[in-house]
C-alpha cells in the first residue's frame, strides 16, 4: 500500500494543527467581566470561555476547550481575533465567521470582510458534520458577550 | 492504493458476498470505500434491494384491506415475513411477532403498553451499557407511571456486574429486566440465559435488545428464556423502518394496545372500539409494507449462509483487529468482555474520535465516532467520545489492515 497523506483537501492546516497542539489563548482569567459556555451534544465537546472587558472594548480573552483539533484551534483563533474589538465588531465577526461557514458562496467578498486568519477554517463548508466543531467557540463567545453591559 | 484483496477465513465466500453489495464498489474521496459502521447500519445487498424494487414493480398495494389480485399478493408476502421472521427467533408463534419501525419502536411499545400496567413500587432494571433506545423509554415510563429505574453497574472490562445485578433483583420489586444483548459501544455479548433465570427466580420478566446480536450468532428467544426480544433490520442487511418486537402470547394479549387506528381494531363505534387479536392490536395503520418484505429478504439472504459461518468470520475478524489495534502507537481499545461480537470502540491518545473518524474519512475508511447513542456509559467510562469500527459479514481481514495503517498514520501527524 502506497503512503498517503492522511488529509487530502487540507482541512487540517497546519496553522490548525499548530493551535491545536500548543493554544495560546488557553486557560482562566483571573476576574473575568463575563463567561460564556458552548456544549455539543452530540459528542460532549465543551468550551468555556473568559472576558475581560473594559468601558467598551475586549480587553483579553481565554478559553478552556476540551475537544476536538478543530474546536481547540477555532477557540484559539477566535480568541486572538476578538481581543481589542469592541462587543459590536466581536458579534460581527462571529457573524461573518459563521457565513464563510455555511451562508451563500459570494465570489467577490469586498475586502473588508476579509477574516484573516479565520480563512483556515474554510474547508469545513464541505465537512458540514464538523462545522459546529468550529463553531462551538462563537457559541461561547456570544453567550459570554450577551451578559456584557455596554 | 489497490482495492483490498480477498481473504476468506470461515468457509464464506467473502468475494461472491460482496459482489452482492453494489454500494462497497463504491469509491469515497477517490478511495475504495472501506465501510467499517456496520453496527449504525448495515449496507444492502442486492436480494433485498431487488426484493423491494419487484414488490413496487409487481405486486405492490396496500394490506389486510383489498379484495382485489394485487393487495391479495401484498399481504401474502408481507404476513409470510411474519413465519419467517417467527423462524428467525425461533418463536413459538407467527402471532408473537409485531412488526415495528425499529428496535427503539419496538422497546417504546413494551415501556408504554406493558409499562402502563406497573404501579408505583414497582421498579425496572437496564445496564449502564444500554443504548439511549434501552434507556429513555424506561425513564419516561418512571416518570409516568412512578416506578422505580434501577441501573445494573458494569466492571471496568465491561461485562455485566452479575453479583450487584443479583442485589438489585433481590427485594422482589422488580417487574422487568430489559437489557442488551450485546453492547452497540464495547461489543460486549451478555449472558443473556444467566440473566433471564435470575430474573425470573426473583419474579421479574425479561426483555433483551437484539439490535446488535441478532446479526452475529443466531438468536433462539426460547432457548434463552426472554420473554421480550427486539431487533431491527436495516443492521440485519434489511432496509430502514422496519423492526421486530417478539413477545409472548399471554403477555401481548394482557397488553394495551400500543397506537390506535386502522388495522388494530375489531369493531369501532363513537362509544366504543374493541381490538384486534395479536399482533394486529400492535400495529396500527398501513405498516411499513415493502419494508417488511426487504426484511423478509434480509433474514433470507442471511440464512443462506448460515449464523455457523457468520459468527465464525467475524469473530476470527474481531481477534484479528483487536491484535493489529494493539500495534497502533497510543491506541487503546475501550472494553475486554469476556464474550464480544464484532464492535470495537477506541480511543487514541492525544487525538480525538471526531478528527480521528474525519482523517480515516479522507481515506475512504468509514467509522462512527462520537458517544454512540450510549451518554451514561461513556460517563461511567471517563470519556466523552470514541471511536468504533464494526465489522459486517462482507468485512475483509485486508481493511483492517487498512485501518490500522491509516491510524498510524493519522497519530505520526497529530504528534
Amino acid at each position: 500500500m502506497t503512503q498517503t497523506v492522511p488529509d487530502s483537501d487540507a482541512l487540517y492546516d497546519r496553522v490548525i494543527m499548530e493551535r491545536a497542539r500548543a493554544p495560546q489563548y488557553a486557560g482562566k482569567l483571573e476576574a473575568p467581566s463575563v463567561q460564556g459556555e458552548g456544549k455539543n451534544p452530540m459528542c460532549g465537546d465543551k468550551t468555556r470561555v473568559d472576558i475581560a472587558l473594559d468601558a467598551t472594548h475586549i480587553q483579553s480573552v481565554r478559553h478552556t476547550t476540551r475537544g476536538c483539533a478543530i474546536c481547540a484551534a477555532a477557540a484559539d483563533l477566535m480568541a486572538q481575533q476578538v481581543s481589542g474589538l469592541d462587543v459590536a465588531q466581536a458579534v460581527s465577526l462571529s457573524g461573518r465567521f459563521s457565513a464563510m461557514l455555511v451562508g451563500e458562496a459570494s465570489p467577490a467578498a469586498p475586502a473588508d470582510t476579509s477574516l484573516g486568519p479565520l480563512e483556515v477554517f474554510q474547508p469545513l463548508r464541505s465537512h458540514k458534520a464538523r462545522i459546529r466543531c468550529a463553531e462551538l467557540p462563537w457559541i461561547a463567545l456570544k453567550e459570554a458577550l450577551s451578559h456584557a453591559d455596554v | 492504493m489497490s482495492h483490498p484483496s480477498i481473504t476468506d477465513t470461515s468457509g464464506l465466500d467473502l468475494a461472491a458476498i460482496r459482489k452482492q453489495f453494489p454500494i462497497l464498489s463504491e469509491k469515497v474521496h477517490d478511495r475504495p470505500l472501506v465501510f467499517l459502521d456496520s453496527a449504525a447500519s448495515a449496507q444492502k445487498p442486492d436480494a433485498v434491494i431487488n426484493a423491494m424494487v419487484h414488490t413496487m414493480h409487481h405486486q405492490y398495494a396496500n394490506i389486510h384491506r383489498g379484495l382485489y389480485w394485487l393487495s391479495e399478493r401484498a399481504t401474502e408476502a408481507y404476513e409470510a415475513v411474519r413465519d419467517q421472521v417467527a423462524g428467525f427467533l425461533n418463536a413459538p408463534s407467527r402471532e408473537e411477532i409485531v412488526f415495528t419501525r425499529n428496535s427503539t419502536e419496538a422497546i417504546n411499545l413494551v415501556a408504554y403498553s406493558f409499562g402502563s400496567l406497573l404501579t408505583p413500587g414497582q421498579a425496572v432494571v437496564i445496564s449502564e451499557m444500554e443504548h439511549h433506545a434501552n434507556l429513555v423509554p424506561w425513564q419516561m415510563l418512571r416518570d409516568r407511571m412512578g416506578i422505580e429505574l434501577r441501573i445494573a453497574p458494569i466492571t471496568d472490562a465491561g461485562d455485566l456486574d452479575m453479583e450487584a445485578f443479583g442485589q438489585l433483583l433481590s427485594d422482589g420489586k422488580v417487574a422487568l429486566v430489559a437489557i442488551t444483548h450485546m453492547s452497540n459501544v464495547l461489543g460486549t455479548i451478555t449472558p443473556a440465559r444467566q440473566i433471564a433465570d435470575m430474573a425470573h427466580a426473583a419474579g421479574a420478566l425479561v426483555l433483551f435488545d437484539g439490535s446488535q446480536a441478532v446479526v452475529h450468532h443466531r438468536t433462539d428467544v426460547q432457548a434463552l428464556g426472554a420473554d421480550f426480544y427486539t431487533f431491527t433490520g436495516h443492521k440485519l442487511y434489511g432496509p430502514t423502518g422496519i423492526g421486530v418486537l417478539w413477545a409472548r402470547r399471554a403477555l401481548l394479549e394482557d397488553m394495551p394496545p400500543f397506537m390506535g387506528g386502522g388495522d388494530m381494531i375489531s369493531t369501532v363505534t363513537f362509544e366504543k372500539s374493541t381490538w384486534a387479536n395479536v399482533p394486529h392490536k400492535f400495529e396500527a395503520g398501513t405498516p411499513a409494507i415493502v419494508e417488511a418484505i426487504g426484511l423478509g429478504a434480509a433474514i433470507e439472504w442471511v440464512e443462506k449462509f448460515g449464523f455457523d459461518a457468520i459468527a465464525a468470520h467475524e469473530q476470527a475478524l474481531t481477534s484479528y483487529a483487536l491484535q493489529r489495534l494493539a500495534t497502533v502507537p497510543g491506541l487503546n481499545v475501550v472494553g475486554q468482555p469476556k464474550e464480544r461480537g464484532g464492535v470495537i470502540s477506541f480511543t487514541m491518545a492525544d487525538v480525538h474520535p471526531h478528527d480521528i473518524a474525519t482523517l480515516l474519512d479522507r481515506n475512504g475508511i468509514a467509522v462512527r465516532a462520537g458517544h454512540h447513542c450510549a451518554e451514561p456509559l461513556m460517563r461511567r467510562l471517563g470519556l466523552t467520545a470514541t471511536a468504533r469500527a464494526s465489522f459486517g459479514i462482507y468485512t475483509l481481514q485486508e481493511e483492517i489492515d487498512v485501518l490500522a495503517d491509516t491510524l498510524v498514520r493519522i497519530r505520526e501527524f497529530f504528534v
